[in-house]
């Protein structure tokens, strides 16, 4: 009887846009917690809301971000234990738990790993949504809710100072890095 | 590409997801909550009324149960209020009276063998019947799965399939949803999303002033209730539940929900003056499933 009463057409647009985004959303929630549990709890709440406010999230490029957006949310309400744990996404749940490993760690990274660990949670978020997420400025600005501006002076301090945990320097000088990260 | 952002990108940790049954059942289950939600008409209510209290009258129980000869639990249950059938890997339930006594749908699952606790609890118009949860308050952390999914086409209030391992020891909560009387709140088991939900139709609050949109609600002759929108540097997030007097007419509103059948809750941005983030714990409001009868 419930399904009964979805409007016409919701299920298929709500199917097309979870198949099309669910690897991303995986993705983005396996980077960001260790237990299967946790990576299958997000995903499930992340999808419920969108299938609930199917109405707000937008066409077109900008799904994904609304997606990243809310996943980051209820990441971090699940990460204060304020979230309960519903059985959505249980065989999901089963199946990380059992049947998926992590990928192979390449020991030549475990230096920048561990001074990307060092980082303040902000700076890790705004370098993980640069160079996992592959987002630009502009992207990055949208998933974090703030000014452009902002996300491109965020993502310069962060590579600063990951670089000097690294006791590196980046390629690039200070004024070039604000005017590129508009790509 | 940088080379900061190259040694980033090398200790990415994810792997490549597989679209898997569990993906597929994933979808299922979200779809089977229930349809999106919808804003409240600036029309009367045209909604279709939901089958209920097929049976109320019979509300002296007739329980029919069919057992295992060793006293086991039964194989079907069946009350005034709700139908309950085992199937190879989960219960058939069907609810026909949802505004029947919790412990006629307790009876009824302990009957079966599966040790939960109901809650009839007030819904909006188009949640009446829906069964909601289940909710595990301590985490599901067992063998096995744990679950509701409806089932569809359904000539009762509800029709579904629960699923739970028999020896769960934890506490887990279903809610039935009865029609909520005029002005009682409803309850829901979603946490208010924070991007901004709307429940007026033809009317958008998101970015308006307080001022504004509770001309807008006075002009529909809906009452007000307030929610101050905590945001967390990390993305979290939480709500208070506060008096008007603690809302200043220039603030921001995030969202708004259904409140009730004459009130709308308006989520409000803390504006200057609103004061520190309160300890969410010692603000939160409690749930229909923390309740203890």
């Amino acid at each position: 009887m419930q399904e009964s009463r979805v409007p016409p057409g919701a299920r298929d647009r709500f199917e097309a846009l979870y198949l099309a985004h669910y690897p991303a959303i995986h993705r983005y929630t396996q980077r960001r917690t260790d237990s299967a549990d946790d990576v299958a709890d997000v995903i499930a709440e992340t999808f419920l809301t969108a299938w609930r406010r199917l109405d707000d999230v937008p066409d077109g490029d900008f799904t994904l971000l609304w997606l990243y957006g809310t996943a980051r949310r209820v990441l971090a309400n699940h990460r204060r234990g304020e979230s309960r744990r519903t059985a959505l996404a249980s065989r999901l749940r089963d199946e990380l738990a059992t049947g998926q490993e992590a990928a192979p760690a390449d020991p030549r990274g475990d230096t920048v790993r561990t001074a990307f660990a060092a980082l303040p949670p902000a700076d890790r978020e705004v370098l993980a949504l640069a160079c996992w997420e592959e987002l630009t400025g502009p992207q990055i600005a949208k998933v974090l809710g703030c000014s452009g501006t902002a996300a491109r002076l965020r993502l310069h301090r962060a590579r600063k100072r990951l670089a000097r945990l690294l006791d590196t320097t980046d390629e690039v000088r200070v004024t070039a890095a604000l005017e590129g990260e508009s790509r | 590409m940088r080379k900061i952002d190259r040694m980033v990108s090398a200790i990415d940790p994810a792997t490549e997801p597989v679209v898997s049954q569990g993906v597929h059942d994933l979808f299922e289950e979200i779809v089977a909550t229930g349809p999106p939600r919808r804003r409240r008409s600036w029309l009367p209510s045209l909604r279709r009324p939901v089958v209920i209290a097929v049976a109320a009258a019979a509300s002296v129980s007739i329980a029919i149960g069919v057992g295992l000869p060793a006293g086991g639990p039964a194989l079907e249950y069946a009350n005034a209020a709700v139908s309950i059938k085992m199937a190879d890997d989960y219960f058939a339930v069907t609810i026909t009276d949802p505004a029947a006594d919790r412990r006629r749908f307790e009876e009824a699952f302990r009957a079966v063998g599966l040790n939960v606790t109901v809650k009839v609890i007030p819904a909006a118009p188009d949640e009446v019947g829906t069964l909601f949860g289940p909710i595990v308050p301590e985490g599901f952390k067992w063998r096995g799965s744990i679950g509701v999914q409806s089932v569809t086409p359904c000539s009762s209030a509800f029709c579904g399939k629960v699923w739970m391992p028999a020896d769960f020891p934890g506490r887990v909560v279903l809610g039935v949803g009865r029609p909520a009387e005029p002005g009682e709140p409803y309850a829901g088991d979603h946490a208010y999303d924070p991007s901004g939900e709307e429940s007026l139709d033809g009317y958008t609050v998101h970015g308006k002033t307080v001022a504004a949109v509770r001309a807008e609600l006075q002009r529909r002759q809906l009452k007000v209730g307030y929610r101050l929108l905590w945001i967390l540097p990390d993305g979290g997030f939480f709500d208070e539940t506060v008096p008007a007097d603690r809302i200043k007419d220039d603030w921001i509103v995030n969202g708004s929900r259904d409140h009730s059948s004459d009130t709308v809750a308006l989520y409000v941005v803390p504006g200057p003056g609103a004061g520190p983030i309160p300890d969410p714990l010692k603000v939160a409001t409690p749930q229909w499933y923390d309740l203890t009868d």
